[in-house]
């Protein structure tokens, strides 16, 4: 994301040379093959892209040149690794997509990686957020975070099942169980890290400590914890795939299943060709979450912020609903005195005093 | 207002130095006042972590009284070397804690001990405390919002606030923070408090990390504003020059551990900044509060070793 914004050198700056001179080093005094390991130089974009190609390219040819050649003359046999000719094929993206319903399956793990973030996230915010505010709140939580953060979550998996059953429940829990502490720690230390500085300020100018965890802290650790949500819900799309692999009985659906079904049929291909779709996905919701997080926070990331002026409209829209139950507090004296001696540019007689 | 001092028999003399003139004694309560003061210490001391390893008293048996004047607020500047526990005094008139409660002693407003902070006392801080989330206007209005005030009442108010301390009402109300320089954050903080009407403004080196140029204009703004509100300004600084040129009083403080040891009254600043600091008599302030310091911060050596 950062190569697109990085100032790209302007070719006017470099210095003017006679025709006869002999550049050796650039101006700044490295020499030109030390341009490379140069720390922290940023590079064209083209080369960015260009490197990765690369990668590709050399992960690819190393794939192709262990399985080459007819079937018994490999290095790495056809029953471990197809060859790339026999992966990439119009039969086989025929039979992910339609045999084994790829679509279907992908929407039936990404809404179990939603419903149980989303239940996460409704239960271990709200609970950060007093975490980070007050420290015995944090110290009576603690216990269950140190566990939270420390299980591995793939031993959870056969508790998971004599709690919740083999359905859909049980793969919703497991994704619930699997971050909501992350959720938690993460919001109190966002929440945490938001200056005290703010809350002394809002203190003096009348603020109630609901006011400045709603107004001050919340909106403030927003960006930071939207950041993490983010990242974790990558960890969750992680851990869905888990428990659609390790299932008691068949048939529950998921990525993970079509990846245990071409297990047990000996489709290797199909298992690549997931292989692949898996962190595409996981890419494309990464973008999809990290624009909305762009809009959503302009202060933060630049941006015109149309889901920022959005948001404050829903804010407006509910403060006057408010108001509508709760009346206004009407000015004070002083203060609409000032408003009312100011002279309007409208009003002809508004002349100053000469 | 040279109110005797009730603890001593004698009527304290005064020099006059400049534009200002020393008191022989930082002024104290007489009781019973005739009115509530502004603001009243008496036998302040705040010591942090008490009786452990790392305890540290910040001050100790600070006294002063600033009167309540009618229908003025005054100027009041707390001039001290860093660490003397300026801070400390004016985050316990505004009721922040950890400074608040104080160890020992009482610290009064308008008669009343302090509780909590509250906006009858707003605060600008050094640091910039700008809600980044919020535009200027956002900002501006904050402190009504919380109050319940309508929103295009508030809004309105804001618009005049804007104006009040500079700013242009149709290019930088929307603007966010990030896209403010420190001067004009500053601004919106002090528009911030003032559109509350605060009865007191405590300042905490607000111009602090400003530029010089840019601290003379806010300078001058600042006496303008003051002027206006009839609020008493309660403002930190360990710059002499802005101490005599902003303030109608000067406490001076030393270190290890705080106190209040000189307090001199001081003339209302009659031109800008810039003019102001080439006037002799003012200089002669300066130089001889920069002598009074040396020699205080002399008699505190002497008294560590």
């Amino acid at each position: 994301m950062n190569n697109a914004s990085a100032p790209k050198p302007a070719p006017e700056a470099t210095p003017a040379v006679p025709a006869d001179t002999v550049v050796r080093r650039s101006t700044d005094g490295r020499s030109n093959g030390a341009a490379w390991f140069a720390f922290r130089r940023p590079i064209p974009q083209w080369v960015g892209i260009l490197l990765g190609a690369l990668c590709l390219a050399i992960v690819f040819g190393i794939w192709w040149f262990l399985t080459r050649g007819p079937h018994e003359e490999r290095i790495i046999g056809y029953s471990a690794l197809p060859s790339p000719a026999e992966t990439f094929n119009r039969d086989q993206f025929q039979n992910l997509w339609f045999d084994n319903a790829l679509t279907r399956n992908l929407l039936v793990s990404l809404q179990r990686v939603v419903f149980g973030f989303a239940l996460a996230t409704l239960i271990a915010v709200p609970l950060g957020v007093l975490c980070g505010c007050f420290p015995w709140v944090n110290a009576f939580f603690a216990p269950i975070n140190v566990f939270g953060r420390n299980i591995p979550i793939a031993a959870l998996i056969p508790l998971s099942f004599a709690l919740f059953g083999i359905g859909e429940m049980q793969k919703v829990m497991f994704i619930f169980i699997a971050v909501v502490a992350f959720i938690m720690m993460d919001t109190a230390a966002a929440i945490a890290d938001v200056s005290s500085r703010y809350i002394d300020t809002a203190f003096t100018l009348g603020a109630s400590r609901r006011q400045i965890i709603l107004k001050v802290l919340v909106p403030l650790a927003m960006p930071r914890l939207f950041n993490s949500l983010r990242l974790l819900f990558g960890l969750a799309f992680g851990y869905i795939m888990l428990a659609e692999l390790v299932t008691e009985g068949g048939g529950v659906g998921g990525l993970g299943n079509i990846i245990n079904v071409a297990q047990r049929r000996g489709h290797r291909e199909t298992i690549i060709l997931v292989l692949i779709v898996i962190p595409a996905v996981a890419l494309a919701i990464d973008r999809l979450l990290f624009m909305i997080q762009r809009s959503l926070f302009p202060h933060q990331y630049g941006g015109d912020g149309f889901l920022h002026i959005l948001w404050r409209g829903i804010m407006h829209t509910c403060e006057d609903v408010k108001r509508w139950i709760i009346a206004p507090t009407p000015l004070q004296p002083g203060q609409q005195a000032a408003l009312a001696h100011k002279p309007a540019a409208h009003e002809p007689h508004a002349a100053p005093p000469t | 207002m040279t109110t005797p001092s009730s603890t001593t028999a004698t009527p304290p003399t005064s020099q006059d130095v400049g534009i200002g003139r020393l008191l022989e004694e930082v002024q104290q309560a007489v009781s019973p006042p005739t009115r509530p003061h502004v603001v009243e210490f008496r036998n302040v001391s705040k010591t942090y972590n008490p009786g452990q390893a790392n305890s540290f008293t910040a001050i100790r048996d600070v006294n002063f009284v600033v009167a309540d004047l009618p229908n003025k607020g005054e100027f009041v500047c707390v001039l001290g070397p860093s660490g003397c526990g300026k801070s400390t005094i004016l985050r316990l008139i505004a009721g922040l804690e950890p400074q608040h409660p104080a160890t020992t002693g009482t610290v009064h407003v308008f008669g009343k001990p302090v509780e909590g902070p509250g906006a009858d006392r707003g605060m600008v801080f050094q640091d910039y405390t700008s809600f980044d989330h919020r535009s200027v206007l956002g900002n501006i209005a904050f402190g009504l919002e919380c109050q319940g005030v309508a929103r295009n009442e508030r809004n309105e108010l804001a618009r005049h606030w804007i104006e009040q301390v500079g700013l242009d009402v149709a290019k930088d109300s929307e603007k966010y923070p990030h896209e403010l320089s420190g001067g004009m954050r500053q601004r919106v903080a002090i528009a911030r408090t003032l559109i509350l009407q605060p009865r007191i403004i405590l300042m905490d080196e607000p111009f602090g990390a400003l530029d010089p140029q840019t601290r003379m204009n806010m300078q001058d703004l600042l006496i303008r504003l003051w002027r206006a509100v009839e609020a008493t300004v309660f403002f930190v600084t360990h710059s002499i020059e802005e101490a005599v040129f902003l303030g109608d009083r000067v406490y001076i403080m030393s270190t290890g551990p705080g106190r209040v040891e000189k307090e001199l009254e001081v003339e209302p600043a009659d031109r800008p900044a810039l003019e102001m600091a080439r006037v002799p008599r003012f200089q002669e302030t300066v130089y001889y509060i920069r002598d009074l310091i040396a020699q205080l911060e002399a008699q505190a050596n002497k008294h560590a070793k």
